[in-house]
């Protein structure tokens, strides 16, 4: 294994969140873009920065795109496309659905978005960190990669395991949420390294934690868990039940970490 | 167009613990109104950004001191357990938010205070840096108090009541039974459309005016809202029967005088279908001793000349900076006073 590839935060993107694949184009134009755009640019931005404090950085992120299920004339498309737009792509991996999660696995992605709820559920069944790929509603702010880390799921502890019972959660459920924490831990790790790297201010890269139904004290929990980790959040939220959609409309964060919870699907 | 989270309703669903944020009277308070933090503020000033958030980190273990806006927010708390004895079920109550553009490595040392202090507070965002304006609209903000007099410039002007909070000279003994508010009248529950008549016309045009427009209400100021969230509460406690026992008492301290220009002022919060329980028109005596024997949790005025005749006799007192009034220093234009220097 190449010693460097232990430090490159390998992303894997799907094509069809980095270019609008579903309008008609015509041959010569490039695909339209997708939700994962602004998310590359902004990689791409935090990229910049680190080979700028450090010519010979090893620690930067890899975008690979994956194709799942393409046929022969939306790959050309998508390679033309991904050269016009400038984007910065490491690997072009097309593959059967089938062959999907294995994929992910061989190229040792480190973290997994995507727009399709259902494509992160089976990833992370897989073992593969994976989130949820967040749209933008303004396609224009790209110079800040802003990467939002679920409170609840982090600020799990051994004592948690009563408080999730009385808020209603059954023994599989607290088990997932456990699981989940290990996931995140290697992802918030590189971020953290990579966010120190900056300082308080003008950093490319932007750091949220963020508990839904927790309570203040599992939301400290989870700022020092994530200290100790090496992850240094910029900004915190505890809503404690209040509604989170009006603030995250306001944060508008590309990444968001909240693995455990897509679990509540189960029931 | 954001793609979110049904699935974390079903979540919310299961809390009834907390009120929620349409029925509730949300305060947001910002770090430093909440506890004193001027040390720690000259670190920031004085050694950096990144000084100041180490600091914080190495005295995390030490509760920070209480602040101007401590006492309201622990009355506020009084109210919200005398309207849980009332009605177990309700959602009506006070939600104390925690606002602050501090960066969120300082939260461990904030919760640990507000664990110290068992303080009813939730909820917070931590900002790191950027402006809460779009938070505090997120969170349908219903009164915000800040050190920070550009933030609350900032929320006015999006509509939300806000004001400057101000440390007290003295310290002041004050009701830890019952929260006591104290409004000043125009540019603060009324628009500043007298207040300018006397600006720039005179008292004489000003009493002519007020006369002659005394059933006409007076358009509404940035902190009207509030009062109405407060008379909200108040009526919880009437419906019970408990309007001598009211943990809510409110006051109008106006430099207006009852027999020239205070009809209007009475008519216009009448029309409004609002009560407030004492209303004390000062003629333009200072109001200072007057508030040292009310002793309000807060005091709000748009004129800083009250802001600091109130703070050197021992009144919290919170500044709103709205309307004509911020032109001016006691009764002279500031630019003029400029001039002239």
């Amino acid at each position: 294994m190449d010693p460097q590839s232990d430090c490159t935060l390998v992303t894997a993107v799907s094509c069809h969140d980095i270019f609008d694949l579903q309008t008609g184009q015509s041959d010569s134009s490039p695909l339209a873009k997708g939700t994962a755009f602004a998310f590359i640019k902004a990689v791409q931005s935090v990229n910049e920065r680190l080979v700028k404090l450090s010519e010979k950085q090893t620690l930067l992120f890899e975008v690979i795109l994956l194709g799942k299920d393409c046929e022969e004339q939306a790959k050309s498309k998508i390679f033309d496309s991904a050269k016009y737009y400038d984007l910065e792509i490491g690997k072009f991996c097309f593959c059967s659905k089938e062959k999907f999660e294995r994929t992910l696995q061989e190229n040792h992605v480190k973290l997994f978005l995507s727009s399709d709820r259902d494509d992160v559920h089976s990833a992370l069944k897989a073992g593969v960190p994976a989130a949820l790929l967040c749209q933008q509603a303004d396609q224009q702010v790209q110079n800040q990669l802003k990467v939002l880390f679920s409170g609840d799921l982090i600020g799990l502890t051994e004592d948690s395991t009563e408080y999730l019972k009385d808020l209603g959660f059954n023994d599989v459920q607290i088990h997932n949420f456990k699981a989940a924490k290990g996931r995140i831990q290697e992802f918030a790790m590189l971020i953290g390294e990579m966010r120190r790297r900056f300082g308080c201010e003008d950093s490319p890269l932007h750091t949220i934690l963020m508990t839904v139904w927790g309570s203040r004290d599992i939301c400290a929990t989870a700022l020092k868990t994530l200290r100790a980790w090496g992850l240094d959040v910029d900004e915190a939220f505890c809503l404690a039940g209040a509604p989170c959609t009006p603030i995250l409309t306001v944060l508008q964060p590309h990444i968001l970490w909240d693995d455990g919870l897509h679990n509540l699907k189960e029931t | 167009m954001l793609i979110f989270f049904s699935f974390f309703c079903p979540v919310c669903a299961l809390l009834c613990v907390q009120p929620k944020p349409h029925t509730a009277v949300t305060i947001a308070v910002s770090s430093r109104t909440l506890f004193n933090m001027v040390e720690e503020r000259k670190v920031w000033e004085q050694e950096g950004l990144e000084r100041y958030v180490s600091y914080q980190q190495e005295h995390e273990e030490q509760p920070l001191k209480p602040g101007a806006a401590f006492p309201f927010v622990k009355a506020l708390m009084t109210v919200n357990t005398r309207l849980r004895e009332l009605y177990p079920e309700g959602e009506e109550l006070f939600d104390i938010v925690l606002m602050t553009n501090n960066h969120a490595q300082v939260g461990v040392r904030l919760i640990n205070s507000i664990n110290h202090y068992d303080l009813l507070i939730e909820r917070f965002c931590m900002t790191g840096g950027k402006s809460p304006i779009g938070y505090l609209k997120a969170y349908m903000t219903n009164l915000y108090l800040s050190k920070d007099s550009d933030k609350v410039q900032e929320a006015i002007e999006a509509g939300i009541a806000a004001a400057t909070m101000f440390t007290p000279d003295m310290e002041t003994e004050l009701s830890e039974t019952q929260l006591r508010v104290a409004f000043d009248g125009d540019a603060v529950l009324f628009s500043d459309e007298s207040e300018i008549i006397v600006k720039q016309h005179g008292l004489d045009t000003f009493f002519e005016h007020e006369r002659k427009n005394e059933n006409k209400p007076l358009a509404q100021g940035p902190l009207k809202c509030f009062l109405e969230a407060l008379g909200k509460l108040q009526k919880k406690f009437y419906a019970k029967n408990e309007r001598l026992n009211c943990p809510i008492r409110t006051y109008l301290v106006t430099a207006r005088s009852a027999a020239s220009s205070g009809a209007r002022v009475l008519k216009t919060l009448r029309s409004w279908g609002l009560e407030i329980d004492e209303a004390l028109f000062l003629a333009g005596a200072p109001k200072g001793p007057l508030l040292q024997k009310i002793r309000p949790h807060i005091f709000f005025d748009d004129q800083m000349f009250h802001i600091e005749g109130a703070k050197e006799l021992g009144t919290i007192a919170a500044h709103v900076p709205y309307g004509i009034g911020q032109k001016y220093h006691k009764g002279k234009l500031i630019e003029q006073l400029a001039k002239k220097s």
